[in-house]
């Protein structure tokens, strides 16, 4: 028994069953939420959400444009709501296609953003666990999530789900449109299935390096989490997590702007870094480059990576994450060392998660700070 | 008696591919004299069909009129796959998945121009077929 667990860490331990339990859940649905028509009446993609769920849908953005050659973006659940520009609702008939996903699904400004969509012509579809939730209620069609309750910790078992249930759809919405076979597309599916089994294989080595890690910047008060395409959303979860978890200050950042923003930062070896690297990711060989300007920084570091020929230092610790045939899929659980190294800050600086919602943090008690706001459709 | 063989197949989309050497030779050596031959494939978005060997461009008519009888429309009501697949059950209903031939003075009896081809409906796909052969006595 590890003396450091926690429930982060009991989370992450039970992703490889929930990725085989959701898949089943999910791959049928996911055939039948949206029909043919409406699959081949797409023009354009939004994707949104809050929090883990707008990190779901960076993650996915690219698979989205890749596997259904649909343009595709990320929209913000504000941004959406007061900003987007009407001539870009409706400009063809239900389009564009606003997948908005919120397991809790009732996050006030999301259902702020599927109503103004709706108003002005788009077709929205809601992924959330709540039937009775604002999101679900607002929506032209729901992918009904169903989630096994377990025991409470920052969003990672509900993140891995999004992850899915978007590379689901995307995959389908491809599919269907003739982008590629049904056999191809059953591959790309079971490749998902298949990093559960990788990832069960490698959490007893991955755990045991991470928990060096935490031990070792637990002192630290400032993170970065640095990533570009596929691995800019791992990195957005990652810092999300010590906020939540650690209530330390964390930044995330695309691999390329750290070098004109964060590099900066004096007290360099004070500052937990971690970068996230893939072999496959079409950044690679700025993420070298930027890991070398890191190790010069004598920042401490650690390299979520699917590569296998890392060296550990007394700087760098190379952490590896399964290495899936598709990179597409890869952020479906290349999180998990990052919500493992959130549980051991937690607890080796003995927080609590969202700082229990008590004293000055109270406002936020059940959610109620982003579930009540005012709505606003213009 | 009777024998029955696999055959394996790797095609491309809505591919027309010949199965008439591989079939003849299995027949021939059988040893049967007299007999029948049964061609089989277990798939549901493929087809058996004989047609004309001689010109390539025949197979491209073949397909282009199969897709201009039943069109990859959106409206069907088989959602679960994809259009293609939908499509691929009615042409592969429509021209059957098997073919009865029969053997006689030890060969394959075949009109001079006729050839044995395994229709594609969806494709890149693994396909397989089956041929069983029974001897009159």
């Amino acid at each position: 028994m590890n003396n450091m667990d926690n429930a982060l860490r009991r989370q992450v331990y039970s992703l490889p069953d929930l990725i085989a339990q959701q898949y089943e859940d999910l791959e049928p649905k996911t055939r039948k939420v949206l029909s043919t028509p409406e699959i081949f009446s797409i023009q354009r993609i939004v994707l949104t959400g809050c929090g883990d769920s707008y990190a779901a849908a960076m993650a996915t953005k690219h698979a989205f444009e890749m596997l259904t050659n649909i343009p595709t973006e990320v929209v913000t659940a504000l941004e959406l709501s007061r900003l987007y520009q009407k001539k870009q609702i409706g400009f063809a008939p239900h389009n564009p296609l606003v997948i908005a996903v919120s397991n809790s699904g009732g996050v006030a400004r999301i259902g702020e953003a599927v109503e103004r969509m709706n108003t002005y012509g788009a077709f929205t579809l809601g992924i959330t666990g709540n039937p009775d939730g604002v999101l679900a209620q607002k929506s032209s069609r729901v992918l009904p999530l169903n989630i096994p309750s377990f025991e409470s910790a920052p969003g990672t078992r509900s993140y891995l789900v999004s992850v899915m249930a978007l590379l689901l759809m995307a995959i389908r919405i491809g599919e269907v449109r003739g982008v590629r076979t049904m056999d191809a597309s059953m591959d790309m599916r079971f490749d998902m299935l298949e990093q559960g089994k990788q990832l069960a294989a490698m959490l007893p080595a991955m755990d045991e390096k991470v928990a060096a890690v935490a031990t070792k910047w637990k002192d630290f008060d400032a993170f970065d989490y640095v990533g570009g395409g596929f691995d800019y959303a791992t990195a957005f979860y990652g810092h999300a997590k010590i906020m939540e978890a650690v209530g330390k200050y964390a930044m995330h950042i695309n691999t390329e702007e750290w070098l004109h923003l964060n590099f900066f930062m004096r007290k360099s070896t004070e500052i937990g870094t971690v970068l996230v690297a893939n072999s496959t990711n079409p950044c690679d060989s700025r993420s070298q480059e930027v890991e070398g300007y890191m190790q010069t920084l004598g920042r401490p570091l650690m390299v979520v990576t699917d590569k296998t020929d890392g060296v550990d230092t007394e700087q760098t610790t190379y952490c590896t994450v399964p290495a899936t045939r598709y990179p597409i899929t890869m952020p479906l659980t290349h999180f998990a060392p990052l919500a493992l190294l959130a549980g051991y800050l937690q607890v080796l600086v003995g927080e609590e998660d969202g700082r229990g919602c008590k004293d000055q943090w109270s406002f936020a008690q059940g959610g109620k700070a982003v579930k009540e706001s005012k709505i606003v459709i213009d | 008696m009777a024998l029955l063989k696999n055959f394996k197949l790797k095609t491309i989309h809505n591919d027309v591919v010949s199965l008439t050497d591989d079939i003849k030779k299995y027949v021939e050596e059988s040893g049967v004299k007299e007999g029948m031959c049964i061609i089989y494939t277990p798939h549901t978005t493929a087809a058996l069909t004989i047609t004309s060997f001689w010109d390539p461009n025949g197979f491209l008519d073949l397909q282009d009129d199969i897709c201009r009888l039943i069109p990859t429309r959106i409206d069907f009501k088989h959602q679960h796959d994809t259009p293609q697949d939908a499509a691929g059950h009615i042409k592969s209903s429509l021209i059957g998945v098997s073919l009865p031939l029969i053997i006689h003075d030890g060969k394959l009896l075949v009109g001079h121009s006729q050839g044995i081809y395994f229709l594609e409906f969806d494709g890149p796909r693994n396909r397989e077929y089956f041929v069983k052969i029974l001897a009159d006595s």
